[in-house]
């Protein structure tokens, strides 16, 4: 028994009939799944985030990406600093009112699917600046949000626990689209 | 051109006695506040020629490292820090500027690098001045309505047109 059978014995039964025990890689096998789960599953592990810290939670997400807490754990290291090659915005910091047009812009253009974290107060509410002459009470003013992490500034820890809860929502998007529905032939009107 | 800079060793009290002697009234209640540093309360209709007499002068300040805005409530107030590079000091300038006509002449003609600190006076305290050559908000969005650092501002949701 190698430690892959361990591994699978931990996973809900519920869970098991979605994906192939590992012993079935050592013999020629086919799986079915469905095209839906095997993007969700890619995509949810392979997160480009865009470097978007406007104050110290920006601290926090980068001292998330180094060695000590390793972001890259979870697929999501490459931080990107252009919209076009990113999927994931966090938003860490302190919106003001100049810097929101500005951000919605670049959430424009990144490239569908596209999600949002809002990290830390300042970005889910306003934060200590809540009553500030120039500041936005919440990126969810500006750009839709996914994912809202507390703190001030939140830990690396929990940056991941968001990110972890960001899988979820990936997990559920449906990437093939419905098929329309296709009407049924007439029958062809008898002849008298 | 800029000049060569050559150091001066000059005691601070020799330094008083010089600009005192030198500018007279122009540089008004002179005093020393520390150790490298001189104060002067400057009127502010003879604020530019007065900076470009301490800019040419031969212990002069050739460098304007900030311009800082104060609200006294009666009256505001811009700060200016200059620095020598002959003599290491700084020489700090207070001017009064009134509440209701809050202007003064631009330095921009003799120190370039006033241009943003003069638009951030302007921005955030509301000092117009005079001969800048683009005074334009520079850190709040241009349609913000009011100047929020001046005690008197009330944050209002109309000061915030598009949020
Ligand atoms: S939530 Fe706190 S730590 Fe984060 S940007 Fe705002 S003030 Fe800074």
């Amino acid at each position: 028994m190698g430690i892959g059978d361990d591994v699978i014995r931990m996973v809900p039964d519920r869970l098991k009939v979605q994906y192939p025990k590992l012993s079935d890689f050592s013999q020629p096998n086919v799986i079915t799944t469905t095209a839906d789960l095997v993007f969700a599953w890619a995509r949810s592990r392979s997160v480009f985030p865009f470097t978007y810290g406007l104050a110290c939670c920006a601290i926090e997400m980068l001292s998330s990406g180094f060695a000590k807490f390793d972001v890259a754990r979870y697929g999501m290291e490459v931080f990107r600093p252009t919209p076009r090659q990113c999927d994931l915005m966090i938003v860490a910091g302190t919106v003001n009112e100049k810097m929101a047009p500005v951000l919605k812009r670049l959430y424009d253009q990144m490239s569908e699917p596209k999600w949002v974290v809002s990290m830390g107060a300042c970005a889910t509410s306003g934060g200590p600046f809540y009553d500030g002459y120039n500041v936005v009470n919440g990126v969810d003013k500006v750009v839709p949000v996914d994912v809202y992490i507390p703190g001030c500034p939140p830990r690396p820890e929990a940056l991941f626990q968001g990110l972890l809860e960001l899988q979820k929502v990936i997990r559920q998007y449906k990437f093939v689209p419905e098929l329309p529905e296709v009407p049924e032939p007439a029958e062809p009107a008898e002849r008298s | 051109m800029a000049r060569e800079v050559g150091r001066v060793e000059i005691t601070m009290e020799a330094l008083f006695a010089r600009l005192a002697a030198d500018f007279g009234d122009g540089l008004g209640e002179l005093r020393v506040q520390e150790p490298d540093t001189l104060v002067a309360a400057v009127e502010r209709r003879a604020l530019h020629a007065l900076a470009e007499r301490l800019k040419a002068h031969e212990l002069g300040y050739e460098t304007l490292n900030f311009i800082a805005a104060v609200d006294h409530v009666r009256h505001l107030e811009a700060v200016y820090h200059l620095y020598s590079w002959h003599t290491n000091t700084w020489l700090e300038l207070h001017v009064e500027v009134p509440r209701g006509t809050a202007e003064l002449d631009t330095v921009t003609d003799v120190w370039p690098g006033a241009d943003w600190h003069e638009r951030e006076a302007w921005d955030m305290m509301g000092i117009r001045f005079k001969g800048h050559p683009d005074l334009r908000r520079i850190l709040l969005k241009d349609d913000f309505i009011g100047h929020p650092l001046r005690k008197d501002y009330v944050d209002r949701a109309e000061n915030h047109p598009h949020v």
